[in-house]
């Protein structure tokens, strides 16, 4: 543990936990991925749903949604919830639910994915223009928890994202300006995602002066903040959240910014790598 | 629906008595105290075992033997149409309590006073034969967490469709309105912990359609036990001796 090693040469531990990416497939439209860092395992799978009426100005494009499973740890039940909240008003990592962790994604991955268009092409999204359009549900799943969920949740949804299709949809032609026009969603032609724009997360802990990149549960149940931080390939900020009761000073969020920086060129790299690797597995088998 | 082609081949290719592919695995899920991941075809299941532990509800605590508690949730994904909500809802009470009935024979509860065992089921994917696949890989997880069992439990399903007893059935073949029998035995003993049935059944077909589950169980339990045997080898490699 941090605090404990008196001879440690780096200041903070930035040599994050050995990522495995899995994607699997259930049926072609979804994308599922499951990610392995350490310990902590997470799934996730995004699915498109067509919704009508859709006008252009409609903000919510996706959903995200973060379950946590009971196998994770016994905390993540729903009758433990409430005595948590309460015992654990300072421990803000230990035993958080899946709606807190649906938020703080939601916080980070909102703005690139479904509204600015940064992070994927909205308009492969728009069957017809003001009728009818796909939504995006992304759903996370915890399986085993052992700290830095945000992380490969962030992962696990950039994986998901590059291996789902959306349908190609054939429109019947001739509807008339009110009318919801036919569609006929094909379930041969599929047409994947560019994800080279989506973000990834980055979370910091901060446990006494130093702070570390994807922290172990037991590590996270000894810090005093955290800061997460979504950043894309060119090395743009996306969304920050600054998790945990104690204050931080403007030059050390600042410093855990660019430090987030750093770390996320190599771990998108390794993350591309790893989804390719996957998916040209998948191909094979 | 022909569910059963005239040369006696089922929709996915299978002969009426034939099951799916089943694979299970140990240690999944490291935190737990015991885990397993079992796959019946295309339907995929986490179990996690945690305890014996301190019973957390103190006004539940018995002094005579362990409590044991189950939970069962399924995937939002795990179905081919997206589920509101994982848990809580009628049928995952009712699955949740079925598996705690039939693990709790089969603990030995009476060794572990004032303690709590928890077995949690998590469907990754669902095709069918959900309730088994939970069975077999709580089986497995609690040998996992080295807690006293007097025998193993598997489970299997077995139904009736176009005249001819299937064995195992998939998503398809459950929703086609037939029987399906649910059986879940302790193999060595030979005793039927679980039994469920759907719809109806003339008495000397359902004592056939019960055989052939109670076959397919006997598969299965043959199956965990080399998965067990192969599991405790590995460990004897790694301790060294």
């Amino acid at each position: 543990m941090v605090g404990l090693s008196i001879g440690e040469k780096h200041l903070y531990r930035i040599d994050p936990r050995p990522i495995n990416v899995k994607t699997g497939v259930i049926s072609q439209a979804n994308g599922l991925a499951r990610v392995r860092m350490g310990a902590t395992d997470v799934i996730a799978e995004c699915e498109g749903i067509t919704a009508a009426n859709c006008a252009a100005t409609r903000q919510r494009k996706g959903f995200i949604n973060v379950d946590c499973s009971p196998t994770a740890a016994p905390m993540f039940e729903v009758h433990f919830y409430i005595c948590f909240l309460l015992i654990c008003c300072f421990f803000t990592s230990a035993g958080r639910g899946g709606k807190e962790l649906s938020a703080e994604l939601w916080w980070l991955f909102n703005v690139p994915l479904f509204v600015s268009g940064a992070g994927i092409d909205l308009s492969s999204l728009v069957v017809v223009e003001g009728k009818i359009c796909w939504d995006l549900y992304i759903d996370g799943l915890v399986v085993s928890s052992d700290g830095n969920l945000l992380d490969a949740l962030g992962a696990a949804i950039k994986a998901a994202l590059s291996d789902t299709g959306i349908p190609r949809v054939n429109v019947a032609a001739g509807a008339s300006g009110d009318e919801q026009p036919e569609v006929d969603v094909s379930d041969e032609e599929f047409l994947q995602f560019d994800t080279s724009k989506v973000p990834v997360i980055v979370t910091l802990t901060k446990a006494g002066k130093q702070y570390i990149v994807d922290a172990t549960s037991e590590e996270e149940s000894q810090m005093s903040s955290a800061v997460s931080i979504s950043v894309n390939r060119q090395g743009h900020i996306c969304g920050l959240i600054k998790r945990g009761g104690a204050g931080l000073d403007p030059s050390i969020i600042l410093d855990m910014v660019s430090v987030a920086k750093t770390v996320s060129e190599q771990l998108i790299n390794t993350l591309d790598s790893q989804i390719a690797a996957a998916e040209a597995g998948e191909d094979e088998s | 629906m022909e569910y059963v082609s005239p040369e006696g081949l089922r929709l996915d290719g299978r002969r009426p008595m034939e099951m799916r592919q089943i694979r299970g695995e140990i240690g999944v899920v490291d935190k737990a105290d015991g885990s397993a991941v079992f796959e019946m075809g295309n339907t995929k299941v986490i179990a996690a075992v945690y305890g014996p532990r301190e019973v957390q509800n103190r006004s539940q605590q018995m002094n005579d033997r362990a409590l044991v508690r189950c939970e069962y949730t399924m995937a939002n994904f795990s179905t081919g149409d997206r589920m509101r909500k994982p848990k809580g809802d009628r049928r995952s009470t009712e699955i949740s309590l079925v598996i705690r009935q039939t693990m709790e024979a089969c603990i030995m509860t009476h060794l572990m006073p004032r303690t709590q065992i928890d077995i949690f089921v998590q469907v990754l994917q669902a095709d069918g034969g959900t309730r088994s696949a939970c069975i077999n890989a709580a089986t497995l997880a609690l040998s996992d967490a080295g807690i006293p069992m007097r025998d193993l439990v598997t489970s299997c399903s077995a139904g009736y469709l176009n005249s001819t007893p299937l064995l195992d059935l998939n998503y398809v073949e459950d929703s086609a309105g037939g029987a399906d029998v649910t059986l879940g035995i302790m193999p060595k003993l030979d005793k039927v912990t679980l039994l469920q049935m759907d719809a109806k059944l003339p008495l000397d077909i359902f004592e056939n359609v019960m055989q052939l589950a109670i076959e397919g169980c006997k598969a299965v339990a043959t199956y965990i036990r080399e998965v067990l045997l192969e599991n405790t080898k590995q460990l004897e490699y790694r301790r060294g001796t």
